[in-house]
């Protein structure tokens, strides 16, 4: 298991290396920097003065480095736009795109594995079909279109909840649904497909027969079986919410790590860009190695390969 | 799972042809997802395909005094517009109809492109395993970890948001998926008789490769194609929603519930049409998609 | 029996999860609690890049500027009419010479007392470069301020500058020499201290500015103490956002309401909406200098008429814009001094025309560009419409103003969709002497238009300034350099409980506002 661990760790490592090169790069693509923060009014020789003081006089790679051992250290730079340093503006904004995700995705486990669940013993009825026709059109729907009709619906005609901003709990609710409603198809499914195998396996048909309450079965046995891998599907799908919450975020004009983001990409603010790639990615590399390591504590099998 | 897959393959490529085709039709008209998935998507790629003789108006032809006219099932819907005109009075119904255009154009593109990608890695690392398939790998991993919305937004943005621009950028991204299904199900038939037999026979690897492994991990890949179309469409839309996807005037479905957003608290069905729209697109695909897998499924539809 | 059993305890799981979400969605109704705690919340598109008034070129700015700075005069909304304000009384000696008496008594929200040094410090230490001030134009009239004592200072011009008294009732706020020395631009950019009405309690990076009322603000003035305590402006760039906020009362007060928004706000009972016209005017600008665009069409003048023909400016008055637009041919707001309407060429709409002219210019078949715009999507979209039908397929770059302004001063904006509210300044020389006369942002240069405004600038002859602006307009209209579409109105909805008056200067007064 220990071996398991280290080269996985290694390979999450090494992802994360390849993933901040990756998001370097993007900010050199963005043409000359130097004349960007020098601003428009600046002499050639102010530009080149700048090219010299933030290092952009040097070799790619050298900036690379340069940049990577301030990154690790959690200095990512000043932001061009914002009056403050990227890392500052990061910490403000991060909690909140947290609370989302995780509000999201409780949302989805609540609403997903009793719905899996359920469908699953009813397989073929009625109920089974609703839970997947739920479950296909969560898959299909635009998410900003479907935050736009929760606005419509919930803040601005029935007044239940604030259409956007973040400055209660309130605020999060709608948000949390467009966002949970998205992960939620996947982890519904596979709650039922799980269950389905379970429920057909020989153990709980053995259960069964020593005549143990129905109830029992379902709940103390087969749900446990069933629902490891959405637990470690659920790791994941917080990674996507993460990294997909930019639009979720844009519509509901909720200050998080998305929204910063998409304004510092249409402001060529490329510090705070590349940080946040580099954040959310670090995120998801550590969430998917968590629930690697899940998967592997719970299915021998799996640390073979 | 691995040896049911493999028999179920090659019980499909050993039996005479005609039964097999009956067999098809037969469990495609059974599976009542796929059938409706299939009419719709099909009702949408034709009136795609015949817009310019469906729209009743030019979608680009703007008449600002006809503005806002909503659809014929309001009270003041007109026949002339029956799906009303938007805010510069243009036929909302014309620009639904070459919207479709966009999207099945941008979804099959961008599917097509990250299925070659997706395909080619995934079946070299299966096939040839080892340094290869660890190489692979990691780029698959590497690809997962960036977040999608936010490179493909921080790249448009730089690159200028296009049609072209999209396509591509989504065709480069959205590889992952057919990579790792490739990967997997090569790794599965690696072994199987009739590739070690092409072995013996003398062909190269690329024929192997190509035509003996391609065509029976194929149903697997058309699968997956759907999926990605439907994830394509639905980030054009996204994109261009946020405005730096398809660029107006084009009728993108994205770009209409954009425009319309100003007018959603009084007149909703502004954003209601495009997005349904959307809505009902990707429905389709994923019906298709989900019934196309239950058909491959070793036991026939579950 | 067994699945009876089984379907109770599923069905008390399901339960638990379905309380908690509907405790999440059944939520008492979100009040408008605002006016109870005697805060109104107002909110704008813009953030300013920098609260100092004068490092920021944004109408939020200058809103701002008027809440928690004061200038030396006041000028009264109603009647136009210039009042003492920080300064009490003034005269001048000569052409260039203004001698001003300041008021006694004043102190800065840090207590500080305000005197003729903090005037000599603002006006000479925001000309210098160091200051790196972004409204360099609204000051730079000003050669420097002599200091005779305490409580008198005398500005001298560097030649003579008839609108003088308008640029001291507007964008020139006076700082605190003391306090500006401390903490530098960017400690002040992040506490700002003035003498207004209302202070600045917290600048949130991205999100807005928080205000208190000013308590100790001094009395006998022009301004009287405000009604409502406190004061949040909140930034919220998207305009069906702003919509929403005001429709579930977290915001109290929106401008900028499109026409048809505002039409169907009118029906809403807890929404006023009030309509004005504004001294802003919307124009499509076109580079004909910078040499990253030197293949552009634009500079060609047959193209330049041909977009002005293009555009249907009665359209855009009557149809989109509405409650008072009007279509625009000049390069200035037509009530400012100078803004000579019959001196300018006019283009009436004719397509036919505009893709003869085309034609001869060289592109029969039209071409393709890149084309900018920062605010009003819709509008921009509209004039793509008429681009288009005249053969010109535009390509649509939305960003933020700044953004823009960037872009345009380094050649590479061929043409944008601009707007320009000339600071609220009823005079000329704050609306095309700002594009036209060889500064950052003109995009012609042309030397006849600039020798022209320069002179018209620095005359004080009201008969002289108005030749020498109206051959500036025709000349400019002639070459077609802008294509001036339209004059704005502002539609601005607000909570029903507020009393508020719009003026045509477009500068929301929030200390005139009190609750019903």
């Amino acid at each position: 298991m220990l071996v398991f661990v280290t080269r996985r760790l290694l390979v999450a490592l090494s992802v994360a290396l390849t993933v901040s090169i990756v998001s370097f790069l993007l900010l050199h693509f963005s043409g000359d920097l130097a004349t960007s923060i020098a601003g428009p009014d600046a002499t050639a020789e102010q530009v080149e003065k700048i090219r010299v003081e933030f290092g952009l006089d040097q070799p790619i790679v050298e900036q690379y480095f340069h940049w990577l051992v301030s990154a690790v250290q959690l200095n990512f730079g000043r932001s061009y736009y914002f009056q403050d340093t990227v890392i500052s503006l990061i910490r403000e904004r991060l909690p909140i795109t947290l609370t989302l995700g995780g509000l999201a995705l409780g949302l989805a486990i609540l609403v997903a594995i009793p719905l899996g669940v359920i469908a699953a013993i009813k397989q073929n009825t009625w109920i089974d079909r609703l839970a997947l026709s739920f479950a296909v059109i969560g898959q299909a729907m635009p998410s900003f279109w479907f935050g736009l009709t929760l606005i419509i619906v919930f803040a601005v005609n029935l007044h239940w909840l604030p259409a956007g901003g973040n400055s209660s709990w309130q605020h999060f609710v709608l948000p949390a649904i467009c966002l949970g409603y998205y992960a939620m198809p996947a982890m519904m499914r596979l709650t039922r497909t799980g269950m389905l195998e379970v429920l057909n396996s020989d153990y709980i048909r053995t259960a069964r027969s020593k005549g143990l309450n129905e109830s029992t079965v379902v709940l103390k046995h087969a749900l446990r079986n069933a629902v490891i891998p959405v637990v470690a599907l659920a790791a994941v799908e917080l990674g996507f919410m993460l990294g997909g919450s930019v639009i979720v975020e844009s519509v509901f004009s909720l200050r998080g790590l998305g929204q910063l983001a998409w304004d510092a990409i249409s402001r060529n603010d490329y510090p705070v860009v590349q940080a946040v790639v580099l954040i959310i990615a670090v995120f998801y590399i550590a969430l998917t190695f968590f629930a690697d390591v899940l998967n592997a504590l719970l299915d021998p099998r799996l640390r073979v390969r | 799972m691995s040896n049911l897959t493999l028999t179920a393959n090659s019980v499909m490529t050993s039996l005479p042809a005609v039964p097999e085709w009956r067999r098809i039709m037969h469990r495609f008209f059974g599976h009542r997802g796929l059938m409706i998935g299939s009419v719709i998507l099909a009702v949408i790629i034709l009136a795609a395909l015949f817009a310019p003789w469906l729209a009743p108006h030019d979608p680009y032809v703007q008449n600002v005094s006809q503005r806002m006219i909503p659809p014929i099932w309001h009270d003041k819907g007109t026949w002339n517009h029956i799906l009303g005109t938007d805010k510069l009075g243009r036929d909302y119904l014309s620009r639904l109809l070459y919207g479709a255009r966009i999207s099945l154009m941008i979804g099959i593109s961008a599917a097509v492109i990250s299925g070659l990608i997706g395909t080619t890695l995934g079946v070299l690392a299966g096939y040839f395993g080892g340094r290869v398939d660890a190489v692979i790998s990691y780029i698959i991993t590497t690809r997962l970890a960036l977040p999608v919305v936010l490179v493909a937004l921080a790249m448009a943005s730089l690159i200028g948001g296009s049609l072209q621009t999209v396509i591509v950028l989504l065709g480069l991204l959205l590889w992952d998926r057919f990579a790792v299904v490739a990967r997997s199900t090569t790794q599965q038939l690696r072994d199987a008789e009739f590739i070690a037999s092409a072995k013996v026979l003398g062909a190269s690897t690329s024929y192997i490769l190509i035509r003996e492994l391609l065509p029976n991990i194929l149903s697997a890949l058309i699968v997956v194609m759907t999926l990605e179309m439907a994830h394509a469409i639905l980030l054009e839309a996204a994109l261009s929603f946020l405005g730096i996807g398809v660029q107006p005037p084009s009728p993108s479905w994205g770009l209409m519930v954009a425009e319309g957003k100003s007018y959603m608290f009084f007149q909703p069905w502004v954003i209601a049409i495009p997005g349904v729209a959307l809505m009902v697109l990707v429905l389709a695909i994923n019906l298709v998609g989900d019934g196309l897998r239950d058909m491959n499924a070793p036991e026939g539809r579950s | 029996m067994k699945k009876l059993a089984l379907f109770k305890s599923l069905s008390r799981f399901s339960l638990l999860s379905s309380v908690f979400i509907c405790s999440l969605v059944v939520l008492p109704t979100t009040a408008l609690a605002n006016k109870a705690d005697n805060t109104l919340v107002y909110a704008s598109d813009t953030e300013p890049e920098n609260v100092s008034p004068y490092h920021n070129n944004a109408r939020e700015g200058v809103i701002l500027s008027h809440l928690a700075w004061d200038t030396l005069i006041y000028r009264d909304p109603k009647t136009g009419k210039y009042e003492g304000d920080l300064a009490t009384s003034w005269k001048w000696q000569d052409s260039t010479h203004l001698l001003l008496n300041l008021r006694k008594g004043v102190t800065f929200q840090n207590g500080d007392p305000f005197t003729a040094d903090d005037v000599v410090f603002t006006f000479d230490y925001m000309n210098s470069p160091q200051a790196k001030a972004v409204t360099a134009q609204n000051i730079n009239w000003i050669d420097h301020v002599k200091k005779i004592n305490d409580y008198t200072v005398v500005l001298v011009l560097k030649k003579p500058f008839p609108a003088a008294l308008e640029y001291l009732s507007g964008p020139t706020p006076i700082y605190p020499e003391k306090y500006y020395k401390k903490v530098g631009l960017k400690g002040y950019s992040k506490a700002p201290i003035g003498t207004g009405p209302y202070k600045i309690t917290a600048v949130l990076s991205g999100q807005g500015v928080n205000l208190e009322r000013n308590d100790h603000y001094f009395t006998g003035g022009p301004i009287k103490k405000p009604a409502i305590k406190y004061i949040k402006f909140r930034v919220i760039p998207d305009p069906d956002a702003r919509i929403a906020q005001l429709l579930t009362g977290s915001v109290d007060w929106i401008w900028r309401v499109p026409s048809d928004q505002a039409d169907k706000m009118k029906n809403m009972p807890n929404i006023q909406v009030k309509s004005a016209e504004t001294m802003r005017i919307a124009y499509l600008a076109m580079d004909t200098t910078s040499a990253s665009l030197k293949d552009s069409p634009f500079r060609k003048k047959l193209v330049r008429e041909a977009v002005n023909y293009a555009i249907d400016r009665k359209a855009f008055a009557d149809q989109l814009v509405r409650g008072g637009s009007r279509p625009l041919y000049t390069p200035c707001f037509p009530s400012q001094f100078g803004c000579d309407v019959s001196a300018a060429k006019k283009y009436p709409y004719n397509p036919a025309k505009a893709k003869a002219l085309l034609a001869k210019a060289g592109y029969p078949n039209g071409f393709t560009t890149d084309f900018y715009a920062y605010r009003e999507r819709g509008l921009a979209e509209a004039m793509l419409g008429y681009l288009r039908a005249i053969g010109i397929k535009a390509k649509l770059h939305f960003m933020t103003y700044a953004a823009l302004r960037t872009a345009q001063r380094a050649g590479h904006v061929p043409i944008a969709f601009q707007t320009w509210g000339s600071y609220s300044v009823n005079d000329i020389s704050a609306s095309t002497s700002v594009y036209f006369e060889g500064g950052a942002d003109d995009l012609d240069k042309d030397p006849k238009v600039i020798s022209l405004l320069k002179k018209g600038d620095a005359t004080v002859d009201p008969a002289m300034r108005k030749k020498d602006y109206s051959a500036a307009i025709k000349r400019i209209t002639d070459e077609a350099y802008w294509a001036p579409m339209f004059t704005y109105s502002s539609n601005y909805a607000f909570d029903r409980d507020l009393n508020f008056t719009p003026y045509p200067d477009e500068l929301p007064r929030f200390y005139l506002s009190t609750w019903k």
